[in-house]
């Protein structure tokens, strides 16, 4: 036992006191705040600031101030002929020309968007939306339908999404949100059992190549030099997870306060809702919605809803189990070659059930939280640590968590004692290229 | 101290090892020979518990080999390895460790040795920055470093300069007379010759021949000398006394190498020679360990 804490040790330090672990936990928390900050900032300035003043030049009489401006758009009807907006384009504050020439209403063409420079796609969609709109507009009142009856037609849907929980109460639920930690947590894992694993593979192959494996075994049973590698690298893995954790809740902390205050989230809510107030005037969701806040607001409720410390600790336990369940079969791999080049075929079998696992997670479990295949994939220890991360902010009942966990550390004994059988062999076996069949043999080997 | 009883270790395919049994006394050098190949290394790997044997035993100071022996026992393998990454004073430490040697032990015993074999000034270093040889010296400290009473080695001179070479071969006669017990593994001859008390050959999974140095060129002693003088003299075979093996005659010098019948002496020999010819030399021809091995290897294929 003495020796497994000084292999442990041995493992970690080496690991942790390494330049590159450190300048990958700190910079990681500050390069995601930074990404994320800067998505803020954008979308913040971009909802404020982004405001293209187009000159309207309408030779079409029916179509004349019709063209309502929003918060982005403003159009300006002019009394100027194309010819002398294009030559004064640029200087006398619009960015575009909107011409719209003499045509049917129920032929519309000649419509041109002049600008000097090439308009984007989201502003050219937002034009032709309007330019409809106005046509259908007149069209519905040429055939005799009064203003009122116009604005009686709008309607702004917003659903409310409820959970009936076990005891019948209503629950607010937040599909926004669980998505996005579901699968940011499933993404996580992935990425963390297989950057781990490698690890495990790597030193058990610097081991060999290095030939000090002979010293260690001569010391320490194979067992024990397996396990205090794969312990070790656990514990650097866990060490990183919970300073990324803590950089980057207080990076963001501190990044919220300094940079975006409190004023500025107000008003994009609030400028967002006025936008919505002027395209349609009516419909109580509206109303709703201004008590909410905005959308800020409520993908901030939504988070409140979730029962993030579970999620943390959910996450904690299944990382070890994943971790364990494959690094185990890495360390296998790791004995069983010469050199890392010989890993492919070996790895191949290995990532496929985590890839698959990785890959369904995300599209089949995220679209369908409660159903078949997303129930067996959290089940089975192969995909487990993945499936489970991404089901469990949709609420997984507690027995099918309890089931999972069980049979996660029942699959990692599992390959932890097929693992040790092929790696106490494998590791004092050099110049022989080895196969899977191989492998096997050495599992059934004596002592 | 070592008792090696009818040891069978059996791969999937091939006998390594058949039967063997070869005992080491205790505060000698035993010297562990064969050809590549021949199961030394798998009988090494049984004695250090890296494997264990299918049939057979190990007694060890009287006791059956178990784990409570690991850190009576220092091994020096012939492939040799250290982390690379790691600073040498570092892991020489955690190797003694895993000895079982306590921390304050260790060091005292890392310092110690460092000093004795000039390296103070690599316990920084890593081990990428040692040259092979440097590398060399610090994995024998890290076998003799916790004390072992046996202490197995394979190859050890291999990657030596003559002068590293010298410095550790006198470390382990300083060690072995301080009681410790030396197993050696080499192809190197002349070195068993210089170190060896006694010896095992062992050859295509069997030991062929074993005992005392001493013992064994006593046996292979054959009555074979070499005589060399000037003048005139046709030596013939036979005359009752002697057979002549070879004749060489160089610069007006005769060299003889003349094998004694049975029962003869050197004296006659000499009787026979001393009224015709000018002696100069007269040698008896002892057989190196070298020729034992090559003549017990040969005759075994």
């Amino acid at each position: 036992m003495h020796k497994i804490l000084l292999i442990i040790q041995r493992e970690y330090l080496s690991r942790v006191r390494k330049k590159s672990f450190i300048v990958m936990t700190l910079l990681t928390p500050i390069i995601v705040a930074g990404f994320y900050g800067l998505l803020i900032y954008f979308s913040i300035q971009g909802a404020s600031s982004t405001n293209n003043k187009i000159a309207v030049v309408s030779e079409n009489k029916t179509l004349t101030e019709q063209l309502a401006s929003t918060k982005n758009t403003s159009y300006v009807y002019v009394n100027k002929s194309l010819a002398e907006m294009k030559s004064s384009l640029g200087k006398d504050g619009f960015d575009y020309i909107l011409y719209l020439p003499d045509f049917s209403l129920d032929a519309p063409a000649g419509i041109q968007l002049l600008g000097t420079k090439q308009a984007g796609l989201s502003m050219n969609s937002k034009v032709v939306d309007d330019v409809e709109n106005a046509i259908r507009i007149q069209k519905l009142k040429a055939s005799g339908i009064a203003q009122e009856d116009l604005d009686k037609l709008k309607s702004s849907v917003n659903i409310d999404n409820k959970k009936i929980n076990d005891s019948g109460e209503e629950e607010d639920s937040s599909a926004g949100a669980t998505t996005i930690i579901g699968s940011a947590a499933g993404i996580l894992m992935f990425m963390f059992i297989l950057i781990y694993g490698i690890q495990v593979m790597r030193g058990v192959i610097e081991e060999k190549t290095s030939r000090i494996i002979e010293v260690m075994i001569s010391s320490v049973k194979p067992f024990q030099l397996m396990m205090g590698k794969i312990i070790g690298i656990a514990l650097v893995g866990l060490t990183q997870f919970i300073l990324w954790i803590l950089l980057s809740a207080s990076i963001s902390t501190v990044a919220v306060k300094a940079f975006v205050d409190k004023k500025d989230l107000q008003q994009t809510a609030v400028s967002a809702v006025q936008a919505n107030t002027a395209q349609a005037k009516t419909g109580s969701a509206i109303e709703k919605q201004v008590t909410d806040g905005g959308p800020i607001a409520y993908v901030q409720k939504s988070m409140a809803n979730l029962d993030l410390t579970k999620i943390l600790l959910v996450f904690i336990f299944f990382f070890i189990g994943g971790y364990l369940f494959y690094s185990a079969l890495y360390a296998a791999i790791g004995s069983a070659v010469d050199s890392e080049t010989e890993t492919q075929q070996f790895i191949m079998p290995v990532m496929m059930p985590l890839t698959l696992g990785y890959v369904l997670s995300l599209s089949v479990v995220t679209n369908d939280p409660y159903g078949n295949i997303a129930f067996w994939l959290s089940m089975i220890p192969f995909t487990s640590p993945i499936a489970m991360m991404v089901r469990l902010p949709y609420g997984v009942p507690d027995w099918q968590l309890a089931l999972s966990m069980v049979l996660l550390v029942v699959g990692f004994i599992g390959t932890v004692w097929v693992a040790s059988r092929i790696y106490r062999v494998g590791i004092l076996m050099y110049g022989k290229k080895t196969s899977l069949k191989e492998m096997l043999k050495w599992f059934t080997y004596k002592n | 101290m070592l008792n090696v009883n009818n040891i069978v270790k059996q791969y999937a395919t091939h006998l390594a090892l058949d039967d063997v049994s070869l005992s080491v006394e205790q505060g000698k050098i035993f010297g562990l020979l064969g050809p590549n190949g021949a199961g030394k290394t798998s009988l090494i790997r049984i004695i250090t518990q890296i494997t264990a044997p299918d049939s057979g035993e190990v007694i060890f100071n009287g006791q059956r080999l178990n784990a409570s022996h690991i850190s009576q026992i220092g091994y020096l393998p012939e492939e040799r390895g250290l982390y690379k990454k790691m600073e040498i004073g570092e892991q020489v430490m955690y190797l003694a460790k895993l000895k079982g040697m306590s921390s304050a032990e260790a060091t005292k015993r890392v310092r110690y040795w460092f000093e004795k074999l000039e390296m103070g000034s690599w316990w920084n270093k890593k081990v990428e920055d040692l040259s092979k040889g440097m590398q060399q010296k610090v994995q024998f400290v890290a076998t003799v470093l916790h004390e072992p009473e046996l202490i197995i080695l394979d190859e050890p001179f291999s990657g030596f300069d003559p002068v590293n070479a010298d410095i550790i071969k006198n470390e382990i006669l300083e060690l072995n007379k301080q009681g410790a017990t030396f197993i050696f593994s080499t192809h190197r001859m002349e070195s068993v010759e210089e170190l060896c008390d006694s010896i095992a050959l062992i050859h295509h999974s069997k030991k062929i021949l074993d005992g005392s140095v001493a013992e064994i060129k006593e046996k292979y002693r054959n009555n074979t000398y070499w005589v060399e003088y000037d003048g005139e003299y046709n030596p013939v075979s036979g005359a009752g006394i002697f057979d002549v093996l070879q004749k060489d005659v160089h610069k007006g010098k005769t060299t003889l190498k003349v094998q004694l019948m049975e029962g003869k002496t050197a004296n006659e020999l000499l009787s026979v020679l001393l009224p015709v010819v000018n002696i100069h030399r007269l040698d008896e021809v002892i057989p190196t360990m070298n020729d034992i091995f090559i003549d017990q290897v040969k005759q075994k294929n």
